[in-house]
């Protein structure tokens, strides 16, 4: 299964630095101002996945010679 | 001896074994027997070799592999059992034996005694130790699920699950939870599960039962597939009260499906709570920054000091000082002028002709001395004047103004100075202030 995006673990960990690092006061005003952009994209990014995803349910099936095979779940198979 | 006539039957000796076992086969045949196991062998061919006794007897037994693989539990030496068994004579050996079809613990039942053996053996072990137990991921890409595909544990999941996390996939491995066979399947459940890369957690689970009904989770090769695999595995098994194999050995034990499922996933309302608060916290942050930059800016700007302004405050300076200065000598011109009339009327009161020439002579030299004290006094408040002129020229607006910018003045070279066209009106007559020289000019137009 490929990753389309980053992981959402990665950008809320970046998302969580950018904060920091802006919190510290440390940046020099532009790497403020970028940090800030970055991290508001970030959050955009994740609320929006959250809101748009659907989770996928799928079953796993082992064929007679042992090959693996994933297909949805079709709800009326419950 | 043998006499002749009275020739009995003679048996072989296999006659006689095969008579015993008639004999055993109809007057005992199968019984229940209660006794101890002593003396207990498992040869590489599966089959179990005991000493059946009580306090006064013992009998030698058999338990072949096709009945002893069967058993749930694991026979000891002091174990006390009950077995179904045959008496029968084993003829290569004449010895008489039974031969063991079942056996049940006493006391204990037989599953329970099973539980209690594996729970001892694997915790010797240590697959139940803490160590071994690994950390749940924070933010599974999919959530592995091995249990019935009908029944309320996977319905009951899927619902928390979509729920709580949607981001996260679920992939379900259905397997049955309970019969023969049933315990291998969840096994291969784990290990299929585990081959998956975005598979990040695995739960094992199903709804409450009897202990018959749970006993695949009891199984041995449910809990090696559960120390095997390379995700954790959330065990869920039954209610709260149910405990299982697989609970001691899965990496976390959840008390029902549910509560596995809540304990897999973050929860996504938390999740854009903190998100928000993020949020906030970058455009809280970056307000700081901009409120401190600004703040700096002000200070290095009054330090700095408006360019404009401080020519303007110059400007006025000298043309202040300068008017001072006039005021100053056209008071003392004017004194000295004063004294010179007072003095003259009295001159001319002073009398008679004879003394006129005289007093005309000395009028002339005291009007010459006061001539030229007055001369001296501009003299020297025009000298004053260019000092304090060549002060301020070197604080500047002079410098200004030797660099090309002119000072406007209102009508002449005296007027107030103009630092606004708003104050202007178009025809009017205004000056033009170099450093050197002046210009009149009338202006055009006014705008901005």
């Amino acid at each position: 299964m490929a990753e389309e995006a980053p992981r959402f673990e990665e950008a809320l960990a970046e998302l969580e630095g950018l904060v920091q690092r802006l919190e510290k006061g440390e940046l020099p005003l532009e790497e403020s101002l970028a940090a800030f952009e970055r991290g508001v994209n970030l959050v955009r990014h994740l609320t929006q996945r959250l809101a748009e995803v659907e989770q996928r349910v799928e079953v796993l099936l082992k064929t007679e010679a042992g090959r693996l095979i994933r297909r949805p779940l079709e709800d009326e198979e419950q | 001896m043998l006499r002749a006539g009275r020739a009995p039957h003679i048996l072989s000796v296999s006659e006689l074994a095969q008579l015993l076992r008639s004999a055993l086969d109809a007057g005992v045949g199968t019984v229940w027997v209660a006794g101890e196991i002593s003396n207990l062998k498992r040869p590489a061919s599966g089959h179990l070799y005991f000493t059946l006794k009580d306090d006064r007897t013992q009998l030698g037994a058999v338990m072949f592999r096709s009945a002893a693989q069967v058993l749930v539990f694991q026979p000891a030496d002091g174990m006390d059992v009950v077995v179904r068994a045959r008496a029968d004579l084993y003829p290569a050996r004449g010895a008489l034996q039974l031969y063991v079809e079942a056996m049940e613990p006493r006391g204990l039942g037989a599953l329970t005694l099973a539980f209690e053996q594996l729970k001892a053996r694997l915790g010797a072990e240590g697959l139940f130790a803490d160590a071994r137990k690994r950390p749940l991921p924070r933010w599974p890409r999919a959530v592995g699920i091995v249990t019935a595909l009908h029944g309320a544990a996977i319905h009951d999941m899927r619902t928390v699950l979509a729920r709580r996390w949607p981001a996260a996939a679920v992939v379900l491995r259905p397997v049955r939870v309970q019969g023969r066979g049933a315990a291998r399947e969840i096994a291969a459940g784990i290990e299929d599960l585990n081959r998956l890369a975005d598979v990040d957690v695995v739960i094992i689970g199903r709804g409450g039962g009897s202990l018959e009904d749970l006993w695949a989770f009891n199984e041995e090769v449910v809990a090696r597939a559960i120390a095997a695999s390379t995700v954790p595995v959330v065990s869920a098994v039954g209610h709260e009260v149910d405990f299982t194999i697989a609970d001691f050995v899965a990496d976390a034990r959840a008390p029902t499906p549910t509560a596995a499922a809540a304990l897999v996933v973050p929860d996504q309302a938390e999740v854009v709570g903190a998100l928000a608060r993020a949020e906030a916290g970058l455009r809280g942050a970056l307000a700081r920054r901009v409120g401190q930059a600004r703040e700096r800016l002000v200070t290095l700007d009054s330090r700095l000091g408006d360019p404009a302004r401080r020519l303007r405050d110059l400007t006025l300076r000298v043309d202040d000082l300068g008017a001072r200065a006039d005021r100053a000598l056209m008071r003392r011109l004017a004194w000295d002028r004063r004294e010179l009339a007072a003095l003259g009327a009295r001159l001319e009161r002073g009398g008679p002709p004879a003394r006129l020439r005289g007093a005309r002579e000395q009028l002339d030299a005291a009007m010459g001395r006061l001539r030229f004290a007055a001369a001296m006094r501009v003299r020297h408040a025009r000298a004053a004047l260019e000092r304090t002129a060549a002060q301020l020229d070197a604080l500047s607006p002079l410098a200004c103004l030797e660099r090309g910018y002119a000072i406007v003045r209102r009508g002449d070279a005296a007027g107030p100075v103009v630092s606004d066209a708003a104050a202007l009106r178009a025809g009017e007559t205004v000056a033009l202030v170099f450093a050197r020289s002046r210009a009149r000019a009338r202006v055009e137009d006014t705008e901005g």
